[in-house]
């Protein structure tokens, strides 16, 4: 194991403001074998997510990424005097599930989808820079179109939008929602 | 208009308050529903109905039930309760039209509603999971700010979209126009001459701050013509256009691997 790579690549990792992605590692410090680079990735991750370590290393919108473990909430928020972070209202996570799952989307699809008029929802979610503007819909009216954001994908911990719920998955708690009802 | 439901409780204690509530004889407030598809899908529940074979005559006098226990008249709201009322009776009455054939059963009047009531059940339990994902993440803290920089043009800055840009300059037009009341001008401006003067300006300064340079523009046409220029140098990868924050003004760069003769063929430096 390469242990020089090892400590420059958790420095890389610990400075960089975005989820440092393996191109851009490869950016900063040349050419390195493939299964090299991954498998002192594995090792540095491995190595924080033991219980001795209050950070680990997680993988966020196709990066790698410093974050404190979810167990010592608490012991921050004394540090930092906060009682709860903010939370997205039940709408704005309504209108961003429909257009995670359904981008890219206009205005109308999502408010047609929810029953509800979504503009001050989707407005929102713009400013949080959870979704974006992707160009216009060649229909009537040129609408927007919204995709969501590498923001979105690291402010739900996801890799890509692959790794969200998928349909079987929904399927499945449907299922149990309705045994639990009859 | 929709409600942020800021202090709104959890989707899954809602169901729980509101069933609760329903206990005591449907005192219900409309106000815990998202919209008229959560609400027909509470009921749904409630009465234990299979989504896919609805009684439309129970559903619509409950649903219509509900709307009239209302406290208070919120006219956009409303109109979205009344949409889904209405097409709950048309599919009603749909049903009660008697039919040459027997109904086929992609021919069910109701089957448009069954789809908008899945799509919408899918679309919630996905917001539940992400609401869980959400809380794990909340409990994540990371560093969110930079290592402080020498220089400040070397700051990492964000990438601004072309919708950005226009989002920037329809700011300023707002506020040109107050201040172009009076003036009444009949000076050309050609944009060919526009485009020197910003690489010009460009060259010079090395970058611009797009709100300085556009305010300072003589008139409305002047300003509109500069904005389309701009637009223009970005199209053609001439500079490069950053934004710190969302409405914040946006700097412009000179792309230093282009030089303007390239493109240009005027003979500034």
């Amino acid at each position: 194991m390469n242990d020089q790579l090892k400590a420059i690549l958790e420095v890389l990792i610990f400075l960089s403001q975005e989820p440092l992605t393996v191109d851009k590692m490869r950016e900063v410090l040349g050419e390195i074998p493939e299964d090299e680079l991954q498998a002192v990735l594995q090792a540095l991750m491995a190595e924080f997510s033991r219980e001795e370590h209050g950070i680990q290393i997680v993988r966020s919108a196709g990066g790698y990424l410093f974050t404190t473990k979810p167990e010592h909430d608490q012991w921050i928020k004394r540090l930092l005097q906060i009682e709860k972070k903010a939370r997205l209202s039940v709408a704005g996570l309504e209108t961003l599930s429909i257009i995670a799952y359904h981008q890219p989307v206009t205005q109308a699809e999502v408010s047609a989808i929810r029953s509800v008029d979504s503009t001050y929802s989707i407005k929102s979610l713009l400013q949080k820079k959870l979704i974006k503007i992707v160009g216009r819909k060649k229909a009537p009216g040129n609408p927007l179109v919204y995709r969501t954001s590498e923001k979105f994908l690291e402010y739900f911990g996801l890799n890509s939008l692959d790794d969200l719920p998928r349909e079987e998955e929904i399927a499945k708690i449907l299922e149990e929602e309705k045994q639990t009802i009859s | 208009m929709e409600q942020e439901n800021q202090g709104c409780p959890e989707p899954s204690e809602e169901t729980e308050v509101s069933q609760q509530a329903a206990g005591d004889g449907y005192q219900v407030k409309l106000e815990f529903f998202e919209g008229p598809l959560d609400l027909l899908l509470f009921l749904i529940r409630k009465k234990k109905i299979d989504i896919n074979d609805i009684p439309m005559a129970v559903i619509t006098r409950d649903y219509l039930d509900y709307l009239e226990k209302k406290d208070q008249i919120n006219l956009d709201r409303e109109a979205e309760f009344l949409f889904i009322a209405s097409l709950l009776i048309y599919i009603k009455s749909q049903m009660l039209l008697p039919r040459e054939q027997e109904t086929l059963a992609e021919d069910d009047p109701r089957q448009m509603l069954i789809d908008r009531l899945l799509e919408f059940q899918k679309i919630k339990i996905a917001s539940s999971l992400l609401r869980e994902k959400e809380e794990v993440e909340l409990q994540c803290w990371r560093r969110t700010f930079r290592p402080p920089l020498e220089k400040p043009d070397e700051l990492e800055l964000l990438q601004v979209s072309l919708f950005d840009l226009a989002e920037t300059f329809f700011l300023i037009m707002k506020r040109k126009e107050r201040e172009n009341l009076r003036i009444i001008k009949g000076k050309d401006v050609s944009a060919e001459e526009k485009l020197k003067e910003i690489i010009d300006y460009l060259g010079k300064n090395g970058s611009m701050d797009f709100l300085d340079y556009f305010s300072s523009q003589d008139s409305l046409e002047e300003a509109l013509v500069s904005f389309f220029c701009l637009l223009e140098l970005i199209k053609n990868h001439l500079v490069i256009a950053t934004q710190e924050e969302l409405f914040q003004t946006i700097r412009v760069w000179l792309r230093k691997d282009k030089t303007p003769h390239q493109v240009h063929g005027s003979s500034h430096e």
